[in-house]
């Protein structure tokens, strides 16, 4: 999930019967005082791009993909891995070896058995180059992956089902973090011969073994979810359905939640104080908030004159005034003191960051030599917020003689942009992670091997990557700790990135809505989520239309 | 219409536009403040007008008279200038296609058609996001995206000038083509050319207006009441103030130059 936009919903043709008025969506009726019962009523600006779990790759698509399918492992809500459609697992000692044994007498949606021959299926089908998953090379260190992929294999010899409730995975090398990439939705199990006869049509009739079963779906305008009958827990979900409209943008959907339309909002910056200051009596519904493992950062190009010079970006990370950008944010926010989040689960960061100190500024660049200022360029995306913030920096750094301009692109060609070489100086961007673990951040960011990937800072230093190398050797977990901390510490005095701050998130629901939480990884999970009782009990019976 | 209502018209306009060319000389000595610095104690919650912050802060904590005042140097200079280019490059095409007729002033005007078959904004935001996004840009794009109009005036100008018995007399007398267009067409176009440029001032002024609205205006950290507008949009329920002071400058410098476009219009037509 690393970039922090949804990718561009795909735009389907609306079919001419939506012309017609539909019928109301009918729910079972709903026994009085029971915690379950009910539609959870969402709205969102864009379309979900995909509910296919091998090529979703963004948090709008995720958090339906995870109501319909089931990985074999997931995460609690600290960010723990927890099993899920396993029961257990283990790991053979060599560190390469993984045994998973599944739930008995699961079954998908339609009434088919969830077997492991399923779970390898799915796992092939993410990794054949037809499905075009940007998934496959989490599990290409599968021992035949690589043949598999170049078709010299009709199967991957290192994943099998040795019986119909154990999977068995064997990885050419120990790689700690393989039970994390089995907890993302690519590794969701799918009914692998079904999926496969339907393709690149899976994706509008998906069925999974999930809390919930797809109702509907009609592009650009609603996903209904429904209770999924055949559900492995027998005391989930308590919601009876979940009603997404989309094409509400962030502004009506607030008004919308005013107007009891709908059960969940973001809240828009222009209502934010008054809801923060009110007492939670005077608020409109609830107020819930997380604290999410997502870094806002602004990066340099460390190969690009005058940001090659080390003393130059930490001038400029001591120029920038994290707390005005947070209080921009209406406060939503916490000061970056390095790049891994705080809230990271087993991690202790050991950094301290820049302060806002426009002297050791000054006296830094005048020690480079610019004490004259120059000129460079910010690449941003074109939101509203992403350029006041743009404007709150531009003008921090003029103080410092520094001449900012704010180049503002859209974000398919901003993204293209910052891979190539000697382009943009200066960039805004934000990593959110996809595994609960320092290296997310500090190797896929940084190492750098990783320039074709996501190293669009450039960042080299030898012994930063020797660091780690170390780290990811080791088995044990608080040295392992201790060696990211250690790499990160160098990292922030290198300071390839100005480090700004890591948001906390911030949704509204109506008062009668329980169990609704953020979840620092994954997008909010509805399976907990259930209804107070309404007095007359007509809730629900027409939502969304 | 009573013809002294129009005069009257004329002297209103006169004086708004003067008014707003004093403050756009004056206007950053004038502003209290540095129109991009945060002032306001508090970021995030714009505060609502009242001393000491006659018209308000936004959002970033900036003054909003300071911002109004400085936006009108760049409103009026964007409106100006890029009128200068518009009336240059339109009064060319129409003096060149009415004067010489033909086959040339079938290919002047063919192309204006097809210029005039784009929308003039969404022409221009395409121009835009192929050149960079700066003052010069905008001058240079506005010019180039309504300057049809004018082509047209005035090459039906043209078009009848070219026939009075003064042409033919030059003409006769052996004068260039050039010197003709100079000395004789020109001058008897001049009293409707000030009226467009009146008019093509006010609409390049909202044009600007609609480009930074849209975030490709000349960019930050200049002021411009576009942007003012767009950045307050986000804040209208809780501080309508925002949009509502730049809003109406954008009016009030469009009403000037329309008053004195029709006022000059109508001195044209009343005094033939």
């Amino acid at each position: 999930m690393s970039p922090r936009r949804a990718l561009a919903p795909l735009l389907g043709l609306v079919a001419l019967a939506a012309c017609l008025r539909d019928p109301p969506l009918a729910w079972p009726p709903r026994a009085p005082g029971s915690q379950r019962g009910g539609v959870l009523r969402l709205a969102a600006p864009d379309d979900v791009p995909t509910l296919d779990p091998a090529l979703g790759y963004d948090s709008r698509s995720w958090t339906y993909e995870q109501h319909l399918f089931e990985t074999l492992v997931t995460y609690d809500d600290q960010s723990r891995l927890v099993p899920e459609l396993a029961e257990g697992w283990s790991i053979a000692d060599d560190g390469r070896t993984y045994r998973f044994r599944l739930h008995a007498g699961v079954t998908f949606s339609d009434g088919t058995p969830l077997t492991a021959a399923d779970a390898v299926g799915s796992l092939e089908r993410v990794l054949d180059p037809r499905t075009r998953s940007q998934g496959a090379e989490y599990y290409r260190e599968i021992v035949g992956a690589a043949d598999y992929v170049e078709g010299r294999a009709p199967h991957v010899a290192g994943l099998t089902a040795p019986d119909a409730t154990t999977l068995a995975i064997v990885l050419r090398e120990p790689d700690p973090l393989f039970l994390h990439k089995m907890a993302l939705l690519f590794a969701a199990v799918v009914p692998a011969e079904y999926a496969r006869r339907l393709g690149d049509d899976f994706t509008d009739r998906p069925i999974g073994s999930g809390p919930f079963l797809l109702r509907e779906w009609r592009r650009g305008e609603r996903l209904v979810l429904a209770r999924n009958p055949r559900y492995r827990r027998a005391d989930r979900p308590f919601l009876d359905g979940i009603v997404e409209q989309s094409g509400v943008n962030g502004e009506l959907a607030w008004l919308k939640f005013l107007n009891d339309e709908i059960d969940v909002s973001g809240i828009p910056p222009a209502d934010f104080p008054s809801v923060r200051r009110a007492t939670d009596v005077e608020r409109p519904g609830r107020l819930v908030s997380g604290l999410t493992l997502v870094t806002n950062y602004l990066g340099f190009n460390c190969r690009m004159p005058p940001f090659e010079d080390r003393r130059v970006r930490q001038a400029l990370n001591y120029a920038v005034n994290k707390e005005g950008l947070i209080a921009l944010l209406n406060g939503r926010g916490t000061v970056a003191q390095g790049i891994v989040p705080p809230g990271m689960p087993g991690y202790a960061s050991a950094a301290t960051g820049y302060p806002y100190d426009r002297e050791r500024a000054r006296a830094l660049l005048r020690e480079a030599g610019q004490g004259a200022g120059f000129a460079t360029e910010l690449w941003t995306q074109s939101s509203d917020l992403d350029l006041k913030m743009s404007q709150k920096v531009q003008h921090d750094l003029a103080a410092v003689g520094v001449t900012m301009e704010i180049r503002q692109v859209a974000w398919s060609s901003f993204l293209e942009a910052i891979r190539r070489p000697n382009t943009v100086p200066l960039f805004d961007l934000a990593w959110s992670a996809d595994f609960p673990d320092p290296s997310n951040f500090l190797d896929v960011l940084f190492r750098s091997s990783r320039v074709d990937a996501n190293n669009h800072t450039f960042y080299a230093n030898p012994t930063f990557d020797g660091l780690l190398t170390r780290a990811e050797r080791l088995r044990d977990p608080a040295a392992r700790t201790l060696a990211y901390a250690e790499a990160e510490r160098l990292l922030v005095d290198d300071a390839p990135v100005i480090f700004l701050y890591h948001p906390i998130a911030y949704v509204m629901t109506q008062r009668r809505v329980h169990g609704y939480a953020i979840h620092p990884l994954l997008p909010s999970r509805f399976t907990d989520v259930w209804l107070a009782p309404e007095p007359t009990g007509a809730q629900g019976t027409s939502a969304g239309s | 219409m009573i013809p002294g209502t129009r005069h009257g018209l004329l002297g209103v306009g006169l004086a708004m536009g003067a008014l707003l060319v004093a403050i756009a000389i004056m206007g950053p000595a004038l502003a209290p403040y540095d129109p991009t610095a945060p002032v306001a104690p508090r970021l995030a919650e714009p505060s609502p007008p009242g001393a000491p912050f006659w018209l308000g802060t936004d959002d970033l904590g900036r003054d909003v008279l300071s911002r109004l005042l400085h936006g009108a140097r760049i409103s009026l200079l964007v409106g100006l200038v890029a009128m200068v280019v518009t009336m240059t490059i339109g009064t060319a095409i129409g003096l060149t296609a009415g004067y010489f007729g033909g086959v040339v002033d079938v290919l002047l005007m063919r192309l204006t058609d097809v210029m005039l078959a784009f929308p003039g904004l969404l022409l221009a935001v395409a121009l835009v996001a192929v050149m960079r996004p700066s003052v010069w840009t905008i001058f240079v794009v506005i010019g180039l995206v309504s300057w049809t109009g004018v082509a047209r005036v005035v090459r039906s100008e043209a078009l009848s000038l070219r026939e009075r018995d003064f042409v033919l007399a030059a003409r006769a007398l052996g004068a260039s083509h050039a010197r003709i267009v100079a000395r004789h067409v020109l001058p008897n176009v001049a009293p409707t050319l000030v009226a467009i440029a009146a008019l093509s001032t006010s609409g390049t002024i909202l044009l600007d207006a609609g480009l930074s609205f849209l975030g490709i205006g000349v960019p930050p950290p200049t002021p411009t009441w576009g942007r003012m507008i767009q950045e307050a949009s986000a804040y209208y329920r809780v501080a309508p103030w925002l949009m509502a002071f730049p809003g109406l400058a954008v009016l009030y410098a469009v009403l000037a130059f329309n008053l004195v476009a029709y006022g000059l219009a109508d001195r044209g037509t009343s005094a033939r």
